[in-house]
């Protein structure tokens, strides 16, 4: 429901302003513009944000921890690494966004890679893998930095770290989205086992889970869902983190809709913060801004009532 | 022979905790294990049904089970942790559903005849009418009835319980063990349980393993075995203990032990 009144509305704000009628009336110039700019705007916020809550949840639940976010395993550094790359060497939106995806997936393939080299299989291996390389990106990151040029590449490279969904056409997306979509989709067939993973180790193994097979799984396809958002969008802090907990707060009978809330509510957050980014200054403000302008008070105030509750 | 186990040991990396511990059960037999805390019960249960590895053999009406993938071992084993490590928001009913995974595929979904089965199996461990109830808001008690609703479901047929009355109250403790042993008449399966409270095991197993630092001190009976010397194969474990036998105002014959003082 909010998501659709926000996904409406973001349709609508702007720098220029669009209205009904003259859309209907066939005014050329507010076509183009809802088309080229809005529209594809909002798509990214509503996929991206549901895919970032979707994997939220799917990490927390992975890692039995309620504070990991698909972060945990390094893509988002390595999507900044990667787009560095591409604001330094190479020029062209399209480059950068191939970039950061390619800096995302080399960072998720090292980080799973190493973690599979202990064949004990814990997830705490996975979680110092991703710490690892998580800080081998920031050093690659910094090394970029030191070498690009502070008038234009330096604020670019801050620019992309700080995310935003300004400047995303419509044609260029299309590749990204479809696969976040599959990755998503995946995931929620793969509902049933990632629920069991949240069982401890041994039970899950006598519950007929290949536990080492099946988390490698769904981290590799929720992260590549996450890669192909944030090599889209920069960075974009907190969602993944605060939607699983926003939905475990809205449903209270607890059927297994979880994640589904999970993604609409990632979907919604993503939505306001970025409606939030474009129309708060004058000037467009980095998303990242809002969803953790949002996202950390929230946080405190969701654990001041869990230790009421307790 | 149901079950036996050939020459066990077992361990975390270098550690060995259990060594060379052998046994049978019968079908339709309840094993209990006793031991100090510390003295292997817990590694040998996981090693028993593959968690941990190990080395000698397990067999189960003659499979080896150290050759069958966890998939297959899943549908003929159960394991009951001493604690359910779930720990997400989750509905009751989806927790007992979990005990039909070994027989889904990968994307399969439980199907409505599982859900059926499922809601009268936590009406018979008595949970009828809590489907939608949060597991994580059960009480212990409560939770360890799920998770036995659970291993009902998986329709398995070794049951492998660490421990399960270690968080319950007084009366739970009986109601489990009357769970545990009608399951067992009911299926003609085996169980394997181990316990903290001797009285319990006493009265409820077939036969009892004692466990001294992950080795087999004796297998009593009971049912069989004299009281001096079920007391003195105790004692080893407990210090000085007696038995003696009370009856209940039904005229049930119950085995208590008492702690002598120590010498």
């Amino acid at each position: 429901m909010l998501l659709t009144v926000l996904a409406v509305t973001s349709l609508f704000v702007g720098k220029y302003p669009l209205s009904l009628d003259r859309l209907f009336s066939g005014d050329v110039y507010q076509w183009r513009i809802f088309l080229t700019l809005r529209l594809s705007r909002t798509v990214v916020g509503v996929l991206g944000g549901f895919t970032l809550g979707v994997a939220g949840f799917v990490c927390q639940t992975v890692f039995r921890n309620p504070l990991a976010s698909p972060d945990i395993i390094g893509v988002s550094s390595g999507a900044s690494a990667g787009a560095a790359v591409g604001i330094l060497f190479l020029t062209g939106a399209a480059s950068v966004t191939a970039c950061a995806f390619a800096g995302a997936l080399l960072a998720m393939i090292l980080a799973l890679g190493l973690s599979s080299l202990d064949r004990s299989g814990k997830h705490q291996t996975i979680v110092l893998a991703g710490i690892a390389v998580h800080s081998l990106a920031q050093t690659a990151l910094m090394l970029l930095k030191l070498t690009a040029d502070p008038e234009q590449e330096l604020a670019a490279i801050e620019y992309w770290i700080m995310g935003s969904l300004n400047g995303i056409s419509l044609y260029s997306i299309g590749g990204n989205l479809l696969l976040s979509v599959l990755c998503v989709l995946a995931l929620f067939l793969l509902h049933h086992q990632i629920v069991l993973l949240s069982a401890e180790e041994g039970e899950a193994r006598m519950l007929g889970v290949n536990v080492t097979r099946l988390r490698l799984l769904t981290l590799l396809v929720s992260t590549l869902a996450v890669s192909s958002v944030v090599s889209l969008t920069g960075l974009i802090s907190f969602v993944g983190l605060l939607a699983p907990h926003v939905s475990r707060m809205l449903i209270k009978s607890n059927k297994s809709g979880t994640m589904l809330l999970s993604g609409l509510s990632g979907g919604c957050l993503l939505c306001a913060a970025d409606l939030l980014a474009r129309s708060v200054a004058a000037t467009e403000l980095p998303v990242s801004i809002f969803t953790s302008l949002v996202g950390a008070p929230f946080l405190v105030a969701l654990i001041i009532r869990g230790r009421r509750q307790c | 022979m149901f079950f036996s186990a050939q020459k066990i040991c077992a361990g975390y990396s270098r550690n060995q905790v259990v060594h060379h511990v052998s046994f049978s059960l019968e079908r339709g037999c309840l094993m209990g294990i006793l031991g100090a805390n510390g003295s292997g019960k817990t590694t040998l249960v996981k090693a028993l049904c593959g968690i941990l590895p190990h080395e000698g053999t397990c067999l189960l009406e003659n499979t080896e089970l150290e050759t069958l993938t966890p998939k297959q071992i899943a549908k003929l084993v159960s394991y009951i942790p001493q604690r359910s490590g779930i720990s997400i928001d989750i509905s009751a009913l989806d927790v007992v559903l979990m005990g039909f995974n070994p027989k889904l595929k990968l994307l399969e979904h439980p199907t409505k005849a599982m859900t059926e089965a499922a809601l009268e199996a936590l009406d018979w461990v008595g949970l009828g009418g809590k489907e939608d109830k949060n597991y994580l808001h059960l009480s212990e008690g409560q939770k360890q009835l799920c998770i036995m609703a659970r291993t009902i479901v998986s329709g398995s047929k070794l049951l492998l319980l660490d421990e399960p009355e270690s968080a319950l109250d007084f009366r739970h403790r009986y109601r489990m063990l009357d769970m545990i042993r009608s399951w067992i008449n009911s299926t003609q399966g085996g169980a394997v349980v181990t316990l903290h409270d001797p009285m319990l095991a006493l009265n409820y197993c077939d036969n009892l393993m004692l466990l001294k630092n992950g080795e087999l001190l004796d297998i009593l009976s009971p049912k069989e075995d004299s009281l001096e010397k079920m007391g003195q194969a105790l004692s080893r474990i407990y210090g000085p203990v007696s038995l003696q036998v009370c009856r209940s105002r039904s005229g049930r014959e119950i085995l208590t032990m008492l702690k002598e003082d120590e010498q």
